[in-house]
């Protein structure tokens, strides 16, 4: 999952067209905008990277827009439209050093979970008009059309890692972004594994670090918004699960279906425990576009649960 | 052969030994923080007794107690109010004298000048309650780690020099500790300022160290009187139930060489499927020590921060240099981690880095346990095969015990196959690949192999070669003869569990490996694919040949046969039995070989084997010597170092070197 590192940080010590300083953009695709909060959240810090980074393009900050060229594009958000798919090429054409941000952009996000279901079903079943929505079939993230040269995963992402790179990019250094375990930071920071002491599952052990094991210090599991680490032990989990916890394949498959369930290897493992259990609800029956062959491959057969269990929502999945 | 023995301390001096009474642990709190000192004990917090301030002894978990497994851990209420009625849990002492994280220096660059300012913390004055001996053990570890030798960490050096320690002794355990095995405990010996033993009302304490007298004497002398015999006894009888509570669950000598000398095992890649490589046994082990230097900088670049922090030789990048890591694969990841806690630390450090706490199977979040996998990987067998298991009986030169023959079978024409009864018991113990003593009289006595294990005998293959064997190849139902036995050593079958097995073998060779095949048969299943390839002369001297079809057939055991020569009866192979394996198709990184026969044949066997890929570790050869004893007295049987017979007959290439094949030894 994780990118190439393609760009020469070097490129961030001069900007485009004469201008003193790098010119950043910040573009949204399919996401809920919660990342380019994250960027307006760091208040007083912003301050100081506005004196290194002149930000042409902000739609959430700023009435000002560009299109480019950027020496730094930031995007948030994943491929879910075709007017997605013909906006990325360009905008790679006129960037420099593509940093994606957050769970939609570097995995598809949540509603990659419809990449598990029939599409055209779960559109006619969320909207009364189907005919007037342009989706696409699967959601996707930016690394599957365009190279990308930095990511920066989470639901939302970290502000210590987004100055990190921001940081490394004015400074033209290898920005420090782990790809440890969340494990590890819990237990730098002393926090007890719940796994261990409470039997709750967690994620952490397959999921990379950067939320500073946000959940755990919490007393909950990992749900995993930071996505797959390298050489995520994923179906080696999920066998623990099923087999430590009287678990079904559906309850653990579910568990790997949150933020980052498209991402490589949580994507396999869900398939191969029967898909989501919110496609096999909306009668796409795992048939979706979600499976270990790739774009349009079948998935395996699944089943309706006799008691649909779906927890934070009623029993009609709302 | 390394030993903990060597690297144990002496005993620091104990001063006498005290009662405190259990309000005297307020005291002891007050004490230490009057001292200015930090105290830090076992608290509960998130479900877990962790390791934190403690401000005053109500901090201290009376009354809670634990359950630990692989992967799991639960606190429980104890019937009782003790203080430390628990086992260690997710925390441990290196988080204070080799915190997880720490600033190591500044860097600054203005103009073309460069500066470094190492940050050098004043460590705070620290006194930690309730270590265990595992955990005293670990600083040990760390301490040779980190601070010995030319080049020393000064920020542990200085927080370790700083910390006052008082020692609990173990008297409870649970099912994840192993300091027996490892020779750390549980019971505390040295490294204490002071050291409790938790009893019904109070404590007994031992004095450590001049600064522990000191206490005694002064701040706690109100709370403390000297230690009644029953105090002192119930104490030691305490730790000593804990000891036997734990037993030992990982039978550790020779581990070292065991471990390393299975660095190909095929367990480590089954192990990787389950392990997560998530790092948590290295940063819950009190031993690991591996940290990575994280910097940060200002947006300008020019002011910079360097701050050491935990590290995982389980993390992908851990290895990794501008083209990759050397250690790509999680197997390889796991192996590197064991090897190196249980194997190669003693060569760096001189100690096993292993203090059986127990800490990387607990906490451990899919259940691995450490102690399994080195049972597997590295069984508690000897790298050379291992010596008999029962007693011999007539055990001495001039001695043998009687027994009658009750069946013969002639096998081929020479050679033929006695069933022996009403020896001794001793004989149907044997093990696999051991010999007797054979004796008739007005014949020297023999080394014959014992080619079978019946109920109450043993049965024996002769190939009647020259008057002595003549004589008993002759013998009939009824007869009698001498017997000493069964002697030396046996084919280390554990070796090859979870492994595949080739048997090489020729000629009469075959019987000290009958019975081989007899334990693999009745056992079939805990091994991989077996391979028989056998030589004989010519058909007609093909040993146990209708046996064979059974092996075959219902044995799950590949039969592979050839002849020197044959008639045009003979539809098999023809030629030596290293010819057979010419075309075989197996690799032999999983193989365990055992072989008997002709020196030459041998020989030319491993040069076979070594070049499919099976180590010198894992080739087996049983040899032939001139034995006129079998108890090694007579000497005739020598062979470099070893007594064939008293040694033998079973040796690892590994072990003969380069004396096995060579003319005139």
């Amino acid at each position: 999952m994780a990118p190439e590192i393609t760009a020469s940080v070097e490129h961030g010590r001069t900007g485009h067209g004469g201008s003193p300083h790098p010119r950043v953009g910040v573009v949204k695709f399919a996401s809920c905008d919660g990342c380019q909060l994250t960027i307006l959240d760091l208040e007083d810090r912003l301050l100081e990277i506005t004196e290194h980074f002149e930000i042409i393009d902000f739609p959430e900050a700023s009435s000002s827009r560009s299109s480019g060229p950027f020496d730094v594009l930031f995007i948030e958000g994943s491929v879910s439209t075709p007017d997605h798919l013909r906006r990325i090429g360009e905008l790679r054409k006129q960037t420099r050093v593509l940093a994606t941000i957050g769970a939609c952009a570097t995995s598809g996000g949540i509603q990659a979970l419809r990449n598990w279901a029939d599409h055209d079903a779960y559109r006619s079943a969320v909207y009364p008009r189907p005919e007037f929505v342009e989706s696409l079939a699967r959601s996707t993230p930016i690394s599957e059309h365009v190279p990308v040269d930095f990511e920066l995963r989470g639901c939302p992402i970290s502000p210590d890692q987004l100055v990190e790179l921001l940081t490394a990019l004015a400074t033209g250094r290898r920005p420090q972004l782990r790809d440890e375990a969340v494990c590890m930071e819990c237990k730098r920071r002393g926090v007890v594994c719940v796994m261990s002491a409470q039997g709750m599952p967690c994620l952490g052990q397959v999921t990379q670090t950067g939320c500073g094991a946000i959940c755990p210090r919490m007393g909950r599991g990992c749900y995993g918004c930071f996505g797959p680490r390298e050489q995520a032990n994923a179906a080696g989990l999920a066998r623990y699960l099923q087999a430590s916890g009287d678990r079904s394949a559906e309850d653990v498959g579910q568990l790997f279906a949150g933020f980052t369930a498209y991402a490589e290897p949580f994507r396999s493992t869900i398939t191969d425990l029967g898909g989501t259990r919110g496609a096999r609800r909306s009668g796409g029956g795992g048939g979706g576009a979600a499976g270990r062959g790739g774009p349009g491959a079948a998935g395996r057969a699944s089943y309706l649960p006799a008691k649909p269990r779906m927890e934070g929502f009623d029993d009609d999945g709302h | 052969m390394i030993t903990a023995e060597l690297t144990r301390p002496e005993r620091t001096t104990t001063a006498g030994r005290w009662y405190l009474e259990r309000s005297g642990l307020e005291t002891l709190v007050a004490a230490l923080r009057a001292d200015g000192r930090t105290v830090i004990g076992p608290t509960v917090a998130d479900g877990a007794i962790v390791y934190d301030e403690i401000r005053a002894s109500s901090d201290l978990p009376h009354g809670v107690g634990d359950v630990q497994a692989a992967g799991k851990y639960r606190l429980t209420t104890r019937e009782d109010a003790r203080a430390f009625g628990y086992v260690v849990g997710p925390t441990s002492w290196k988080r204070w004298v080799f915190p997880p994280l720490v600033e190591l220096n500044t860097g600054m660059r203005a103009g073309h000048r460069v500066e470094f300012t190492p940050t050098r913390p004043d460590p705070t004055r620290l006194a930690f309650i309730g270590v265990r001996a595992c955990e005293i053990a670990a600083f040990d570890a760390q301490d040779r780690v980190l601070d010995s030798g030319h080049f020393r960490d000064a920020d542990y050096a200085a927080r370790r020099k700083a910390a006052f320690i008082v020692a609990v002794q173990c008297t409870t355990a649970e099912s994840t500790c192993f300091c027996t095995s490892m020779g750390t405990g549980p019971e505390v010996e040295h490294g204490f300022d002071l050291a409790l033993t938790e009893l019904d009302d109070g404590f007994l304490v031992d004095v450590g160290s001049p600064a522990g007298l000191e206490l005694v004497q002064g701040a706690l002398a109100g709370s403390m009187r000297p230690a009644t015999p029953v105090e002192v006894y119930t104490a030691a009888a305490d730790v000593a139930a804990t000891r036997a509570r734990i037993g030992d669950p990982l039978p550790a000598a020779g581990l070292h060489d065991r471990l390393l000398a299975q660095l190909d095992h095929p367990r480590w890649a089954q192990v990787a499927e389950r392990c997560i490589t998530c790092g948590n046994c290295t940063l819950a082990c009190p031993t690991c020590f591996c940290t990575s230097v994280i910097q940060t900088t200002d947006i300008e670049g020019n002011a910079a921060t360097n701050e050491r922090a935990w590290d995982s030789c389980f993390s992908p990048g851990f290895a990794r240099v501008a083209g990759g890591s050397f250690r790509t694969r999680p197997r390889d990841r796991y192996r590197q981690w064991l090897t190196h806690k249980f194997g190669t630390w003693w060569d760096q450090f001189g100690t096993s880095g292993c203090t059986g706490c127990g800490r990387c199977i607990t906490w451990c979040p899919v259940g691995i346990d450490v102690r399994e996998e080195l049972m597997a990987i590295a069984p508690p067998v000897a790298l050379s095969p291992e010596p008999a298991r029962v007693e011999p009986v007539a055990a001495s030169f001039d001695d043998f015990v009687v027994a009658q023959v009750v069946g013969t079978r002639q096998e081929t024409a020479d050679t033929v196959t006695l069933t022996l009864s009403g020896a001794d018991p001793a004989f149907s113990k044997g093990s696999l690949g051991q010999f007797a003593m054979v004796a008739i009289p007005g014949f020297p006595p023999l080394p014959i192999s014992i080619s079978r294990f019946t109920v109450d005998g043993i049965e024996l293959t002769i190939r009647g070669a020259g008057p002595a064997t003549k004589a008993m190849c002759a013998l009939k139902i009824g007869d009698q003869l001498g017997l000493r036995g069964p002697l030396g050593n046996n084919w280390p079958l554990d070796r090859a569990v979870g492994r595949d097995l080739v048997i090489v073998t020729g000629g009469i060779g075959l019987a000290p490996l009958r019975p081989v095949i007899h334990a693999l048969a009745a056992d079939r299943r805990r091994f991989g694919d077996v391979r028989l390839y056998y030589g004989a002369r010519t058909p007609a001297d093909i040993l146990y040949h209708e046996e064979m079809r059974a092996w075959a057939s219902r044995g799950g055991i590949e039969v592979n046969l050839t002849v020197d020569r044959a008639g045009p009866e003979w539809d098999g192979n023809v030629g030596v039995v290293t010819q057979l394996f010419d075309h075989a198709t197996w690799e032999g990184a999983n193989v365990v070989a055992f072989v008997c026969g002709p020196e030459r044949m041998m020989q030319a066997t491993a040069n076979t084997l070594a070049g499919r890929g099976v180590t010198n570790s894992r080739i087996f050869v049983t040899l032939e010597r001139h034995m006129e004893c079998g108890i090694g007295l007579c000497g005739h049987c020598q062979m470099g170092k070893y007594f064939v017979c008293r040694d033998g007959p079973v040796f690892s290439l590994a072990q003969l070197g380069d004396i096995f094949g060579r003319e005139g030894i």
